[in-house]
Formats: structure tokens, sequence, C-alpha cells
């Protein structure tokens, strides 16, 4: 027996290399994805949910991040604020890129994460084995949709930030330098140009389509580009006319209409956005669920102080306050857009009691059945709708044609909605006598009332580098950006009209220059 | 049953006191000599055992005694001799020899794969007996292991009996791979040794230095705690053994919670100060609306006044049983070992239930071989309480729910604080309706199984293989109930888990050792497979038309989740070999090493080697140092090694595609995503050590030193390194950057002084540690790892400082009615906290010095220990006082608020002007008024014991029984600028740099313990 013993003991210091190989079981290793185009769409899923999507939540505190435009501008508050610093920097501009360095990293890392999974997509999808072509262009169509909605955030925001376009699979070629802001829109251009140009994205509007991105949300997302490409910083007016073009084949589809008036007050267009999410109003929406994928924003419905019976919330507070300035860019007798429970409110009645709010609070994030049954909203964040498309498409064509009737009438549906006791021939004819210069002047004046909560108020200051200034009867006198006052005592200088860079990432990636005066 | 029988008759005799009686005196009588020379020895102390009674010897060394009835021990003892205990076995003359105190050269500890002669280890390795752990009776044998080793920082971040101890030994090392020791029980290794009983334990070695670790190479960076638990009979015949603790503990410490008085005081002041915030209407300001009948009289004065740390807190009851029995036969012993314990905590509705059986079997099967076995089969169950930062949970909720409400309605519901009207308040459950109706049910059961095998292949070479099993099963299961708001409410939120794990091990060596004349070798080489087999799923749902299912029928609820399951593993393949070599007993050199395999590398790197050197000299085995009749024993040591941590996530080298489901026109639909910037280069963490030691025993072992100094410098660190997150990826699993810690531990024992009847030792455990980060990253570039709960990460990595440096601003104080102009450019008005523009580092959580100061005292039958623990250098981040202090109004808080609030009155002050959030908004960031000094000293454990006599434990057929009385945590001292629990803490317990930063942890409690011990015959 015991001579054995050494056999057996050899035996047993023997190693074996199979057993070090690592096998991930609940995980799929990147070479034996991409086989289907099941898989494929799935990639491409991610992105409905990540990156400056991401952005229109407005839970934690701090408000949506796609909200801090409205903060900068000092044209909105947040009751928050003392929880969380950033709206409060914002408002009286001391962010730089230390204080508001960890904040930004989050916008730069959820962005580019979003970029990388499109790269990732882009570069795959189109060699899954198999893959019919209208699959494949369609699901190429939408991640390049969301490569664009990404890189048009940082761009609008940060000027040229590094331009990435292939996913990564080590660490070769990491450091980019930031791109000139042009080349940034070239990209987001051309991905979009071709998401519109293919004929696989479908004609359906957005809510018929199943909430999958449509030819009508990509050129909206276009139209918008060349809306911010015509202003400051590019200025280069010449995208007017491509906007104006694409614009119409949006409103030439037929797929669009503006949501219409019920019996006011409740029935509104302005109450159908705040209770539905069918709408062919609706171009590109966020999409939101009690159960599936909740939304925080009937949170920051309701000022803290008002605490009504049955409130499902722990905790409720005005993250969304439009200031007095901001209520004065309306006509408060005229517009039916400032009147209570409209798309603000500054008192509601629930269960026979009577709440005065003293402020307003955003009644378009008032969701009775989450404050006062589930406790969980379910709400899509619009993106682009319908009266914004019109918006662009009058602006744009009052630029490049002049004052058309079409530029009047597309401004006119918009404002004859809000006007429900003013005839739209009245609307009509004082638009069609105004100057080119005084029609786009309305546009805009019109953009900061229908978009109030579709966060449109920085990027229009960005691209006009004009601060809308009310007076009473909803008069809104233009003024430079640079040297104004806001509200809140601070001064805007030019590079306030661009973020820093976070300082986090200056340190990571040391080709990176910060944006001047920072 | 006859045993049973004495054990009461025992029981009823323990309340008597009992004296004496002498009726026949017997004598001893003999000599004493020297056992080398054979000279008599004069004034050697005889006693009888168990007794006072004694005498010492003459000038020839006799001695006569008077043997009181009960005796059968004679103890020998004289200075400068090893003491020994001789049975009479009713002889009247007994002559003794008795050896002079030299440390015994053969004297052996255990190490890595066998033991080594103490005085041939060349490494640092420090050694607690299983009776030192015992004198701290407890629950968790890491707790009793507190300040018994120098080095080794054991912090109990919470009160819960559930709450886990943080490791730490000679500093941190590491910043994304763990930080915990490695835990090896009789040869098996182990994550983690909190369930296991600590009573089972015969010895705990740290090992502490390369030279000691590196034979667990990469897995041996964070030092290896080695466990050895008690096997089977030592002597012939049956040994049953019982002991039992009863322990009773309280709240140890209140915060200090604002009343109803307090608090409807601030919520006045906050509605008062309302317009100084904002600008109001005339006459539209607010007004405090105190109508709610429910809350408030006529008057307006609160109905109610709870205590909530009253109300949620219980006086704990723990009980604790240990029963042995072992035996030794002809051919082999036996061991069984149970344990029965309930461990309630203070917060009403916490605890923990263990169960264990463990069995041990050694035989010799053949001349040339021999087996062991053991098994142990541990069950846990426990209700957790909640209490990880962020979060509503009962240990916050008992800060903040408003005293005004009380704990139930008169008509029997549970209040939480949204139900009042003319107030919001932060929506909460009240604790008491937390802790007591939310199940959080944590059952494990553990198999621990490990058979070895010991072939004698020649007189100088044995070979042993070893297989253990460690299979791990645990399931958790959740309720919360429909009318708990924020948690279950309005449908209840149901989820249960299950989770397998289940780790192998075969290990395969042969032992060598040999002398030669003055040459002594002694060698280990071995090989070893490791794996360890991971998966689990979960399962949880909400819309639950009410309560009665409770967990346990989650599929009636309307809402599902998806389901979850995950499976992963990981495997190590290994080589080690030790060799040391004495010469004359004097000089010892020894070297170890091994080569690890490990599948969490990259394919370029799975192997990698952990070499170490080591080298004694015990200086007292000199000639030269014959003479020096003060030192007993000298010894130096010095080694250097390099050892590993491998203990990161899976799959860091693997570009993988991780999976789940999002939401798109309605449904869930799948989506799919890129993990991780895959870095197949990917190896070991490496740590550097060098020590150097010094052993020193004097004046007959009236003082024995034991100091080592240690540089340590970890490398290659396993870092997510940050890379421009324009590569979608915030980081990249890399080896860049280094850790250095250095530090002495020193270990001081006096015996000072030594008498029959009395005695008194002193022991102190020491350790300094001076953590700095060396490098990080390519550039240097800071890292933030969190925690992140109040406006973002709490600390910072930097170049230069030490890990867990707190990361927030200055507050130098309170704007003053001066200096609106000033407070204005940064938003603020004067009663507003004046801040640094910027963040700067403002303190630090882990401490310089740490440290246990140990007397031990016997006096006759008593024994007694005082046990203090210091803990000096550290800072607290008292991360609740955004809550408790700053954020004023919205929930209830601490009386500073009220108390220290700015006024124009009162403006040298840091806290600011009372605020009503919910009116005025608030000010708060992470700021130097939330850091205050963390050193503390704690009165650890009192404990005193009694050993009855001989006389009586014979009535009662007994061989021993002792009786103790301990008071564990019985005081602390700390910084009045602490306003918490207890200043060992951490809210975030799984966070490596989340010591010492508090936001409501569970609290501790102050627990006397009555233990008894029992050995039969």
């Amino acid at each position: 027996m015991k001579k054995y013993m050494f056999i057996i003991t050899a035996l047993l210091m023997v190693g074996c290399e199979r057993f070090l190989i690592e096998e991930p079981k609940s995980e799929q290793s990147l070479d034996q994805f991409f086989q289907s185009a099941g898989e494929g769409r799935s990639f491409v899923n991610t992105l409905y949910k990540s990156g400056a999507t991401g952005f229109y939540d407005p839970g934690g505190f701090t408000g949506s991040i796609a909200m801090m435009g409205g903060y900068i501008s000092g044209l909105f508050d947040n009751e928050a604020k003392g929880e969380r610093i950033e709206p409060l920097r914002a408002q009286n501009l001391s962010f730089n890129a230390q204080n508001m360095s960890e904040y930004l990293d989050r916008w730069w890392s959820s962005a580019y994460s979003a970029i990388a999974t499109a790269n990732t997509a882009i570069k795959y999808i189109p060699n899954i084995p198999g893959i019919p072509d209208a699959e494949k262009n369609q699901l190429l169509a939408e991640a390049k949709f969301f490569r664009a909605f990404n890189y048009f955030f940082l761009v609008k925001n940060f000027g040229g930030v590094p331009l990435v376009t292939e996913p990564y699979f080590n660490t070769e070629g990491i450091y980019v330098d930031r791109a000139q802001i042009v080349e940034v829109y070239n990209l987001i251009v051309e991905d979009l140009e071709w998401a519109v140009n293919q004929d696989n994205l479908s004609n359906n509007n957005f809510v018929t389509n199943n909430f999958r991105i449509t030819k009508g949300a990509a050129s909206a997302l276009l139209a918008d580009v060349y809306l911010q490409m015509s202003g400051y910083p590019l200025h280069a007016e010449s995208n007017y006319a491509k906007a104006a073009a694409i614009t119409k084949s949006i409103i030439n589809s037929g797929s669009y209409q503006l949501i219409q008036n019920g019996a006011l007050p409740e029935k509104s267009a302005y109450n159908v956005m705040r209770t539905s999410d069918k709408e062919s109003e609706y171009v590109f929406s966020i999409e939101f669920d009690p159960v599936i994928y909740g939304v925080s924003s009937p949170s920051v419905s309701l000022p803290g102080s008002i605490r009504p019976p049955g409130l499902k919330y722990s905790r409720t507070y005005n993250a969304y306050r439009p200031t007095d300035q901001y209520i004065a860019l309306y006509d408060e007798t005229k517009d039916l857009r400032v009147q209570n429970q409209q798309l603000f409110f500054k008192s509601v009645d629930v269960r026979g009691e009577h709440f005065e709010f003293g402020e307003y609070a955003p009644y378009l994030f008032y969701d009775t059945v989450a404050l006062y049954e589930t406790a969980r909203g379910g709400q899509d964040m619009r993106v682009y709708r319908y009266a914004e498309v019109l918006l662009i498409a009058a602006e744009a064509i009052a630029f490049t044609e002049g004052v058309t009737q079409e530029a009047v009438k597309y401004l006119a549906d918009v404002r004859a909605r809000a006007y429900w006791n003013t005839s739209r021939n009245e609307i009509e004819s004082t638009l069609s006598g105004l100057t080119k210069d005084e029609f786009i002047k309305e546009v805009w004046k019109e953009r900061y009332r229908e978009l109030a909560l579709d966060y449109r108020i920085w990027s229009d200051i960005q691209r006009t580098r004009l601060y809308p200034v009310g007076s009473a009867g909803g008069n809104i006198n233009f003024v430079n950006v640079v040297g104004h006052t806001n509200p809140w005592g601070a001064t805007y200088k030019e590079h306030h009209l661009l973020y820093p860079i976070s300082d986090n990432e200056m340190q990571r990636n040391p080709k990176l220059e910060q944006n001047p005066g920072y | 049953m006859e045993k049973l029988t004495r054990f009461s008759y025992f029981l009823v005799l323990c309340l008597f006191a009992w004296s004496s009686s002498y009726a026949q005196k017997k004598t001893v009588s003999g000599k004493v000599t020297e056992l080398e020379s054979g000279k008599p020895i004069p004034g050697v102390n005889i006693i009888v055992k168990g007794t006072m009674a004694g005498v010492a010897t003459g000038a020839a060394g006799e001695y006569t005694i008077v043997l009181p009835d009960e005796a059968e021990v004679l103890i020998f003892s004289s200075v400068g001799y090893t003491s020994q205990e001789i049975t009479i076995n009713g002889r009247s003359v007994i002559d003794v020899t008795l050896e002079a105190y030299v440390q015994s050269l053969k004297e052996t500890i255990v190490v890595g794969y066998g033991v080594q002669r103490r005085s041939e280890v060349t490494g640092s390795v420090s050694v607690v007996s299983g009776r030192e752990l015992e004198e701290h009776p407890g629950f968790n044998a890491l707790q009793s292991l507190r300040g018994k080793v120098s080095g080794v920082k054991i912090s109990t971040n919470s009160g819960s009996p559930t709450g886990s101890n943080r490791v730490v030994i000679r500093g941190i090392g590491t910043i994304n791979a763990s930080t915990n020791p490695l835990y090896i029980v009789d040869g098996v290794a182990l994550d983690n040794i909190e369930t296991m009983n600590p009573n089972d334990i015969q010895s705990v070695e740290v090992l502490k230095d390369a030279s000691a670790t590196a034979i667990y190479g990469s897995r041996g960076a964070n030092g290896v705690i080695l466990v050895t638990t008690k096997r089977g009979g030592t002597e012939k015949g049956l040994r049953l053994e019982y002991n039992g603790d009863f322990s009773i503990g309280r709240l140890a410490r209140k915060i200090d919670v604002m009343n109803a008085k307090e608090f409807m005081e601030v919520q006045r002041i906050g509605y008062e100060n309302a317009p100084i915030f904002k600008n109001y209407a005339p006459g539209q300001e607010p007004v405090i609306d105190l109508s709610d009948r429910r809350i408030f009289d006529a008057q307006g004065n609160p109905l109610y006044d709870t205590d909530w740390q009253e109300e949620a807190t219980r006086t704990a009851l723990t009980h604790n049983h240990q029963l042995s029995v072992r035996s030794k036969g002809e051919s082999g012993s036996f061991g069984a070992f149970l344990n029965y314990t309930d461990a309630e905590g203070i917060y009403l509705n916490s605890w923990t239930k263990r169960a264990s059986v463990k069995l041990v079997y050694d035989v010799s099967l053949a001349k040339w071989l021999s087996l062991g076995t053991n098994t142990t089969i541990t069950k846990t169950w426990a209700n957790n309480v909640s209490e990880t930062g962020g979060g509503f949970h009962a240990s916050r909720a008992i800060t903040e729910v408003p005293p005004i409400f009380p704990v139930k309605w008169p008509e029997g519901t549970w209040s939480n604080s949204t139900e009042i009207s003319g107030f919001t308040f932060e929506g909460q459950p009240n604790p008491v309706h937390r802790l007591l109706e939310e199940d959080n049910l944590a059952n494990g059961t553990r198999l621990f199984g490990n058979l070895f095998l010991d072939f004698k292949l020649a007189s100088y070479l044995q070979f042993r293989s070893q297989v253990g099993i460690n299979n791990y099963l645990s399931e958790n299961r959740y309720y919360a109930p429909t009318d708990m708001i924020t948690v279950g409410f309005p449908d209840g939120y149901a989820s249960i888990s299950n989770g397998k794990q289940t780790y192998w091990q075969n290990e395969n060596y042969f032992t060598y050792t040999r002398e030669f004349g003055s040459h002594r070798l002694n060698g280990v080489l071995g090989a070893s497979w490791q794996q360890n087999l991971a998966s689990g799923n979960a399962m949880s749902a909400r819309g639950f038309t009410n309560d009665f299912f409770n967990f346990n029928n989650i599929g009636a609820a309307s809402t599902q989740n998806p389901s979850t399951s995950y499976a992963n593993d990981w495997s190590m393949n290994s080589y080690f070999s030790r060799a040391t070599y004495t010469y004359k007993d004097r000089y010892t050199a020894t070297f170890s090493g091994r080569m690890d395999g490990s599948s969490r590398f990259g394919k370029n790197n799975k192997y990698g080697f952990f070499p170490s050197g080591g080298v004694s000299w015990l200086v007292s085995n000199e000639d030269f140092m014959r003479n020096v009749k003060a030192i007993d024993h000298l010894r130096l040591r010095a080694s250097f090694g390099v050892t590993g941590n491998t203990e990161i996530g899976l799959y860091r080298s693997l570009a993988t595609i991780g999976s789940g489901t999002t939401l798109i026109g309605g449904q869930r639909v799948a989506r799919s995503f890129a993990q991780r910037l895959p870095n197949s280069d990917l190896e070991w963490e490496r740590t550097r050590q060098f020590d150097a030691g010094i052993e020193l025993t004097m004046f007959n072992q009236a003082l024995l030193l034991e100091a080592d100094y240690y540089n340590k410098l970890t490398y290659n660190l396993i870092l997510d390194r940050p890379i421009p997150t324009s590569t979608g990826f915030g980081s990249i699993t890399d080896n860049i950057g280094s850790v250095s810690n250095k530090g002495i531990d020193l270990k001081l024992t006096s015996r000072n002084i030594n008498t029959e009847n009395f005695t008194w030792s002193t022991t102190l455990n020491f350790n300094y540690n001076k953590n700095r980060i060396e490098s990080l990253g390519l550039n240097n570039e800071d890292i933030f790892p969190g925690p992140n709960w109040v406006a973002g990460s709490q600390t910072i990595l930097r170049v230069g400082e030490p890990v867990s440096s707190f990361w927030g601003y200055e507050r130098s104080g309170v704007w003053g009615s001066d200096e609106a102009e000033e407070a204005a450019k940064v938003g603020a008005i004067p009663g507003e906290a004046k801040r640094s523009t910027e963040k700067t580092i403002i303190g630090k959580g882990i401490p310089d010095v740490t440290g246990g100061l140990f007397n031990r005292f016997n006096i006759g039958r008593f024994d007694a220990l005082i046990d203090l623990q210091v803990s000096l250098g550290a800072d607290i981040m008292q991360q609740f006082l955004a809550t408790a202090e700053d954020r004023q109004g919205l929930t209830n808080g601490i009386s500073t608020q009220l108390y220290d609030a700015w006024t124009s009155d009162k403006q040298n002050t840091m806290v600011q002007r009372i605020r009503h959030t919910v009116l005025s908004g608030q000010n708060l960031q992470p700021d130097t008024r939330w850091i205050c000094d963390g050193s503390y000293i704690r009165g650890n454990l009192f404990s005193v014991g009694y050993n009855f006599g001989q006389r009586m434990l014979a009535t009662m057929g007994l061989s021993q029984l002792r009786v103790s009385l301990s008071l564990e945590n019985a005081f602390v001292i700390h910084s009045k600028d602490f306003k918490g629990y207890d200043p060992e803490s951490s809210t975030w317990h799984g966070d490596n740099f989340g010591q010492n930063i508090f936001f409501y942890e569970y609290p501790k409690a102050r627990t006397l313990t009555f233990g008894i011990n029992v050995r039969f015959k």
C-alpha cells in the first residue's frame, strides 16, 4: 500500500490549464453577441432610456438636467435648491469647473455611454448574419438618432466636445481632442439625414409606431439641429432653409395634429397633455410607466408646504417654479396657458379642500393618480411636440421666404389654441402685418410661452443671445443676454453660454482644453 | 441522568455562601530541588490549588503543608522556575524538581500549512487563545477578537445583532479590492467567520507580514487569520462541558433629540422667520396652524410627546448555550460541540438565532496513516433591521419622526409623519411601526466539512491531502405592509431571494522535518485547487389587496417585477512552498512562496508568483547572553516579501454584454449593453512588505514585549482607473496606483504582581499606522469613490493623502448681520452658513493609533478583567447633521437646532438661523460643521469571575465551575462635538471608505452578562 502513496501523491500535484478559464454565465461575451436581429434590436433598445433621454426625469432635488437651462436663465426656481445646490449655482451664475464637477461628470458619462452604445450598434449591426435590410436600416437609423440626440445635447452645452464614432475595446486612442463645434454638428446632421432619407423609419406618428423612433421624430430633431446651427455660435444661417424644408415635410406627412381644446378649462389641450400620453401631437416622447419604468415628475409638481389629504408621496417640492419674470412673458388676460390649472397652477381643490400656493407650480406634471392613489408616476416626458415643429417652420420660413401666409398660419396654429377668446383672424392679420424681424421675434415669444416645460429656454437664449424681458400684458423685450442681470441679481458674461468642462474630466483627459472664462 | 441531578444540586448550592471546616488535618512534606543542578531551592511557594492555604520551602528546600479536606493538587511555584501542579493522590511525601525557566524552544504555533516552532517563525504572527476569546461573551468571534491583536483593527460598525465587522490588518492597502483578510479555518479558506460559533475556537493566529502570509500568495495581502477549532479529547476518557451566557442590553446612549415642546418651538420660529427668506405680500405671511385636534389640544399644545428612542428600543435579552462532549480512546479522539444562541437587538423585533453542531473525529488508521475530519452545520435565522445609509430606516425615523405623533392613534392604527393637517413633514413611517411590521428575514445554512489524511512516508517526511467544502445557502424574505408609507404603501411589497455558494478546495502537501547535528531543516511543498460556484435568484412583487399573504404567496400580487437570477464562478490553482533552516537554535532563515493562477485575471496574466524571505536571531541563546540575567528571551527578526489581492469583481478582464429589460411601447422589451472596457492585462494587486520585529522577555517573564515595524506598499493597485468619459466608460479596471502603510505594532505585557493569591497583569496592544496614497491612475487623477449620499462623493482619493479623506466645504461660521452684502454674493443672507467656495479635504476616517489595554487580575478564586479600547486620530463625518441640524422644520432633529441657532443676538455660532425647510428652503452642504474628532476610549469589557473550590466541586461531581459577570461597552469617552450614538461606526457598511461616516446607524447596547462554565467529571 505504502508504495502506491508516491504515485497517488504525484497525481495530486498535477495542474490543469482549463481550470482557470473564465466563462461568464449570466453575461455574454462580446464575440458571442450580434448573431441575430433580435440581439441587435435589444442593443438599440438600451438607447431609449440612456444618455440625454435620462436628463428629463426631475428626481433627486436638483430638478432634471434638462431644466438646468431654466435655472441658469433665472426664470425658473427650485424649492429644493438648498438641499442640492446646483440650481442655486446656476441661478446666481456661481458655477465653475470645480464646484459643479461631479454633477457635470454625470452629464458626460451618461451622454457618452449612450454614444458608445450607439457606436457599438452602428459598427456591429450591419454584420449580423442574415439580418433583412429593412430591419438593419431601421435599427441603424434609431441608433444614429440617439447618437445625434446625445451629441446635440453636448455640443449645445459644452461646445466642441471629443467626437467619438467608434466603440472602444481597449485603452488605445482614448484621449481625444475636442472637435470643432462645426465638426460635431456635421456628424449630427450626417446621422440624422441618413436616418431620415433611408426609407425604413416609419411614416406614422410616434404613438402609432408604438413609441419607436419614426421618420418624423428624426426629422424634428434634425429641424431643431438646423435651427440651433442657424444661430450662435455657428451662425450658419443657411440652415434655416433646411429647417424650413424638413419641417414642411413633417407637416405635409399628415401624421401629426395639434391637440385641440375641448371644453374649457378642464378639457383644454394643455390638460390633455397632462393626462394623456397617446396624442398625435407628440413627435418624440420619453416613455414612462408607473410599473415598468417610473418617473418622479409628480413629486415636483406640488410645493412642499401643500399637503392635500390623501397625498401618497412622502415629500413633494416645487422644482419648476416659474418666476414672476417668466409669468410676465404671458398675457395674463388672453393666454390660456398661464391660467390656473393649465400649464401651471397656483391653487387646487382636493377632496373639497382648497389649497392656495402663493406661487406657480407645474400643473403639467400634476398626476392625480400618482399623487393620490399609487405614489408611482408614469407620465411620458415629451421631447418634441408638433407645436414646436410648427414654430420652427414658422421661424425658418419667415427667415428664408419672408412672412408668408404659410409662416403666419403655423404660428397662428399654436397661438390661436392658447388665445382662446381671441379670433384666429385677428391673430393672423396682426402677424401678417409684421416685418420679417418682428415676425421672427413673435415666434421666439411663442416658443417661450408654448415650450415652457419642454426645456427650450436656454437653447433659445444660447442661439439668439437675447434674453426675454417680459412686462405687463405679455410684452416681451429682447435684450442682449451678455451684460443682462437675471432675476437673482447675477449678470451674464459670454462664457456663461457654455458650461465649463468638469475638472475631473480635464484630469482624465489631458488633451481637453477648458472653455474660455472658466 | 445522574449528571443532571448533580447539576441541579449544584445550582441550588450556588445560592449559598459556604464555609469549609477542617476536621482531620492531613499533611504532606518533601523537598524541592532544581532539575539541572539538583540543588535545593529555598522560598518556593506551595499552595493547595483552589484555596488560600500555602507555605514556602526553607533554606534546604524542605516543606511541610497541612492539607485542608478538599485538597487534591499542590502548586509549586517560584520566580525563575516553571511552576508545576502535582496531584496528591493520598501521598504524604512529595519531592519535586523544578525546571529553571527558559522560554520553551519547542513551543509551536500554527502557521500556513503546518505548525512551526515559535522561535523559528521569522514572520509576524500574533496568537490569541480560545480562552482569551471566551473572556468576551458574545455571538460573534470577531467581536471577541477586538483589541487583542496589535495592528488588527476590528470595527463593530453597528449595534445590530446581525451587523458585520470591518477587519483591517495594518491599514487599508487597497482601493477597489476587498480589505478583508483571508480566513483559514482548519485549513479551509472561508470568506468570513461572522456566523462562526466563537466557542468552537481553540486558537486564532493572525499572520501579519509577508514572511507569514506569502504562502497564501495572491490572497494574503490583507493578512491571514488562521482559526484552529477545538478537536476531540486530549485526555483519556469522556469530558463534558457546558457554557452558558445570559445577557441584558440597553441603549448605551441617547441622541439629544428634541422633545415635543422644543420641536414645536422650532416650528414656531420657522414660521416667524419665513418672511426673512422669501417676500410675502403684507398679510400673506404663513401662519402656524395648530388646529388639528388629533395632534393639538384647544390651546394648540401638542397632545403627545413621544420619545421614539424609548419606544423603539427595548431591553434586549440574549442567551447562549454551548455543550461539548469530548473523548479519547485507544487510536482516536472524538468531539461533539453544540451551540444554540438567541440574541436580541435593542431595536424592537431585531434578533438573530444560531444553532450549530460540530463533529470532530481524529483517528490513526495505521502506523503510517491517520485521518481527521470535522463537519459543522450552522443554521442562522435573523430579522435584519435595514440601516445602511440614506433611506427612511427605523434608525433614521427614531430621530426624525416628530415627537408630536403617537405610536398608534387612539383607534389603533399606526401613525406616520404625514398624518397632520396644517403642516408638511417628510413622510416616514414611525420607527415602532417599521420595526414591528416590516419583515426582513434572513436564513442561512452553512455546511462546512473538512477531511484530511496524513501519510507518514518516512520519519522525516509527511504528506497531507486535505479536502474542504463550504456550502452556504441563504434565503431572504421581505415584506413591507400596505399601510407603511414610503415602504410598502399603498399595496405592499414582497420579495424572496435565494443564494447558493459552494466552495471547495483540495490541497496536498509534503512536510519535511529533519535535524542534522546543529542544523534543523523544515520544509513544505504542495499544490492547491480552489473553486467557488455561486448562483441565486430573486423575485419580488407589489400590488397586494391586503397584508394576509406576507411573502408567502407572491403570485397573488398584481404587479410582478421581473424575476432575476445569476450564476458565476471563480477558480484558483496554486503551488506553494516554504523552507526553514535553523542553525544552533539561534539563526533561522525562511523562504516561502506561492505560484497562483486565478481565473479572475486577464489571459495574459493568469499566473503570479509571490515570494518572501525572513531571518531571525535568537539572541538570548547566545553564549554571551548567559550572564545577562535580566533577559529571559530576546529574538530579532526581519522579513520581506510580496503578497497579492485577488478580491475584485469577476470577469473584469473580459468584454461582456449585460442584459435586462426596458420600456418601449408600454411593454418590457429586452435590452443589452456593453458592461465594461475589458483589460486583458489585468493582474494581481501586489503588496511589498518589510517587517522588523523584536521579542523580548525580561525579569523572569515579568515583562514581555513584542514590537514590529512594518512598511507596506501596495502597488499594481487594481483601480477603476478614471478614463475620459468620452470613451463611454467612466473607468477601466487596471493595475495602476499605489498605497503605503507604515507603522508599528506593539504588544507589551507586564506581570505587575505575581503572588499565590494575587496576580495582576497588564497587556497593551498598540498600533500606529500611517496611510498614504502614493500614486493613482496614469496622471494621479482624483477619484471620488463615494459614498454619494449628500451632494456628491463624501470622500476623495488624492495622492499624498490617506484613503478615506473626507471631502467637503469649510464652514467658518454663519454670516453675520454686518456681512449681508458679502453673503449676497453667494446667494446667502445673514444667518446662513458661511462656507468656502470650493471643496477641500476636511478630515479623515481612519485612525492613527488604535489599541487595547487589558488588565487581568486573579485574587484567590476570583478573576477579573478590565478591557479598554482606544482609537486616536480619526475624524467622524456626521452626515446625519444634514437632516438633524442643517435641515429644519421638515423633520425632527437634534436640540442644537433650537438652542445654538443663529439669531441677531447670538451671532457667534455654527448653527444656522432656524429656517422652515417647507416654507423657506434650506441650505446644506457637507462641510466642517459635520466633522468632529473621532478619538475615543471605550470601556469595552469589565468582568469578574469566580472559580469554585475543589471541595465544592467534589460534592457536585464537577471538575470545574466558574461563574462570571461582565459589563460590555460600559462607557465611551469621546469628543463633545460628537452628536451620534457611538464613535466607532459606519452607515456605509460595504464601502471601503465609508468608515466613520454616519447617517443614523444602529446604536450600540450596554450589556450585562452572566456566564457560567461547568466541566463535568
